[in-house]
């Protein structure tokens, strides 16, 4: 079974977030703040990795992502924002932001297990 | 002859040779005066501006040649003739030296007379025509050289840059602001340009070099020192020749680096928002797909849990679309201030009310002292509620369960002042710096539960100092908060 941890510094996607993880068979662990997140990240060594990227700062998701690639992290990422693009600011999979894949909020149930499943085969 | 009469000075001390002259002169329709000696002779001379002068070389006082000689000092267009019965070269040589037209010798004609003031006089209009087009000349220049003075201050004045590129690339003319808009240290006309300036605008200079049009026009913006320290705009417009052909291209530079910094203040203000609206509705939605997806077993008291956490993020997002439209109306200053005197106490105890659900759900004491004499507040009503309201529900949201709020006022001779205390989580002192900051909000272990828009408490400073205000803080985490409002004395 499939660990992922779900890093958001918002309780009610957290919660939501888990709840339709665990319906679909995945175990969760969560944190809310991006030191918490990378703790866990050491301790259990997930799967997968939910990120959000403005937490406490605006960018505290990109410099956790950044972070874990600078020491090698093959854990895949799947980063969500609720910042839009239509405002120019582009975010994307690249160099800059080492992540597998990205999402923008909200996101439906099934969009997210699919996202899921892509990054776990 | 003229229209007008030749004006002639006869100075001979002569009497006989004089009123013969005069009569001869008169008849053939000269206007004649006459002096008798040098002296007088002088004066008249200098007091009108005759056509013509005969002087006699030899009289008693003052010599022919000095008189001469004063007279064409200061009118040196009046053509004049040396009369003498001894003549010799040396005075003849002296004479044409000082500016005599002619020499007349006596005795002479009549006929003779006439012809030579004839000539002298056709002499006088060749000068006087000369003298009017050196005249207008001198104007024209002065009046070039004026207009071109003035162009330069006017070039030399304006902020923007301007730069003048002939068709070679070569500098013909910049001003002052130009250096600064550029970060050049200097320039030197004729300098080779295009390999001076930033790439964006040597482009568009050659692109323009290349069109050969006297029509189009291109602007550019560069970033001329990094990090946005200085961005220009740069418009180049082609330079025609009088004929309508190109001759080269003047570059103007603005400024715009404070246009900048708002237009990324403006789009970091738009994508906070976007992540404030858009949070909830992500949080809402999350909630939503769990409770229709029939395939998650979810315990009843969880849906109700769920559906009244979604009631409460709605209602956040509702508040912040509330606040957003007040700065919205703060900035466009769309809002008539009504000053009223508004009585403080009354305004607290609305607020008071408001909260009066929640003050019981967490027993919280609420001390409050103010004066019945206090003087009325001289400010915008509505206004006057938003801020203490906002203060109010801040001190109960943010504060402890059996906790106490204390609002006191007083005033001196200049000001009011109000302070609104709470027994509540406190901020540490990082975040309180950033508190009146839009969107933000302190994130620690006691807030996480509390909702709130984090545009409450900028738009309170905003409004007490739009009211001539002054709004301070105090804090201690984890024990409380204190807020404290000046209003001048009306």
């Amino acid at each position: 079974m499939a660990l992922i941890a779900v890093i958001d510094d918002d309780p009610d996607i957290l919660e939501a977030s888990t709840l339709i993880l665990e319906a679909n068979g995945y175990e969760v662990i969560t944190a809310n703040n991006p030191t918490t997140g990378f703790e866990i990240i050491k301790e259990k060594t997930p799967d997968l990795i939910i990120l959000d990227v403005m937490m406490d700062e605006p960018d505290d998701g990109f410099f956790l992502a950044q972070k874990l690639k600078k020491e090698e992290s093959k854990i895949p990422i799947l980063m969500y924002t609720s910042i839009s693009k239509t405002i120019g600011m582009q975010f994307g999979a690249n160099e800059l932001v080492p992540v597998d894949d990205f999402v923008e909020k909200p996101i439906s149930s099934e969009e997210l297990i699919q996202k899921v499943k892509n990054l776990l085969n | 002859m003229d229209n007008h009469y030749p004006k002639i000075l006869i100075i001979d001390d002569e009497r006989g040779l004089r009123l013969g002259t005069e009569r001869l002169l008169t008849r053939k329709g000269y206007s004649v005066a006459t002096a008798e000696n040098g002296k007088n002779g002088i004066t008249k001379g200098l007091e009108q501006d005759f056509d013509l002068v005969l002087i006699d070389l030899k009289m008693p006082d003052i010599d022919g040649l000095e008189v001469l000689r004063e007279i064409k000092t200061s009118k040196p267009s009046t053509v004049c003739f040396i009369a003498t019965a001894y003549a010799s070269y040396d005075t003849a040589i002296e004479a044409t030296r000082l500016g005599a037209f002619n020499y007349i010798l006596k005795p002479f004609t009549p006929e003779e007379l006439i012809h030579q003031i004839e000539k002298g006089y056709r002499q006088r209009k060749l000068l006087l025509e000369a003298e009017t087009l050196r005249q207008e000349r001198e104007k024209n220049l002065l009046e070039i050289a004026h207009e071109k003075s003035r162009l330069n201050t006017i070039i030399e004045s304006i902020s923007s840059g301007v730069l003048l590129i002939n068709k070679d690339g070569k500098v013909v003319y910049f001003n002052r602001a130009c250096l600064n808009k550029l970060h050049f240290e200097k320039l030197d006309i004729e300098d080779y340009i295009l390999d001076k300036l930033p790439s964006e605008i040597s482009e568009l200079v050659q692109k323009l070099f290349s069109d050969g049009s006297t029509q189009k026009s291109y602007t550019t913006e560069v970033e001329v020192l990094e990090d946005g320290e200085l961005i220009i705009e740069a418009t180049c417009s082609p330079v025609p020749h009088p004929d309508g052909s190109f001759a080269g291209v003047v570059v103007v530079l603005k400024n715009i680096t404070g246009l900048k910094k708002i237009e990324q203040l403006k789009s970091q203000f738009v994508s906070m928002v976007a992540h404030e609206l858009k949070t909830p509705l992500a949080a809402v939605l999350g909630y939503l797909d769990i409770l229709v997806d029939k395939s998650i077993e979810i315990p009843q008291e969880k849906r109700i849990e769920y559906l009244s956490r979604s009631d409460i993020r709605l209602k956040g997002s509702l508040e912040l679309v509330n606040d957003l439209l007040d700065i919205s109306r703060m900035e466009m200053n769309t809002k008539q201030r009504e000053i009223a005197d508004v009585v403080l106490v009354d305004i607290v105890n609305q607020a008071l009310e408001l909260q009066e659900l929640e003050i019981r759900k967490k027993n919280i004491i609420v001390e409050k002292s103010i004066p019945i004499d206090l003087p009325s507040l001289h400010i915008d009503r509505d206004e006057a509620i938003k801020i203490i309201n906002n203060l109010v529900s801040n001190a109960v949201k943010y504060n402890k369960e059996d906790g106490k709020i204390i609002i006191n006022a007083s005033s001196d001779n200049n000001n009011i002042k109000i302070t609104i205390e709470d027994t509540g989580i406190g901020l540490n002192e990082k975040d309180l710096e950033k508190l009146f900051h839009q969107f933000f909000r302190a994130k620690n272990k006691y807030t996480r539960a509390i909702s709130g828009t984090g545009l409450g408490l900028s738009i309170v400073k905003r409004l007490v100092e739009a009211n001539h205000g002054k709004i301070n803080v105090e804090s201690v985490f984890s024990e409380g908060t204190k807020f404290t409002i000046h209003f001048p004395f009306k």
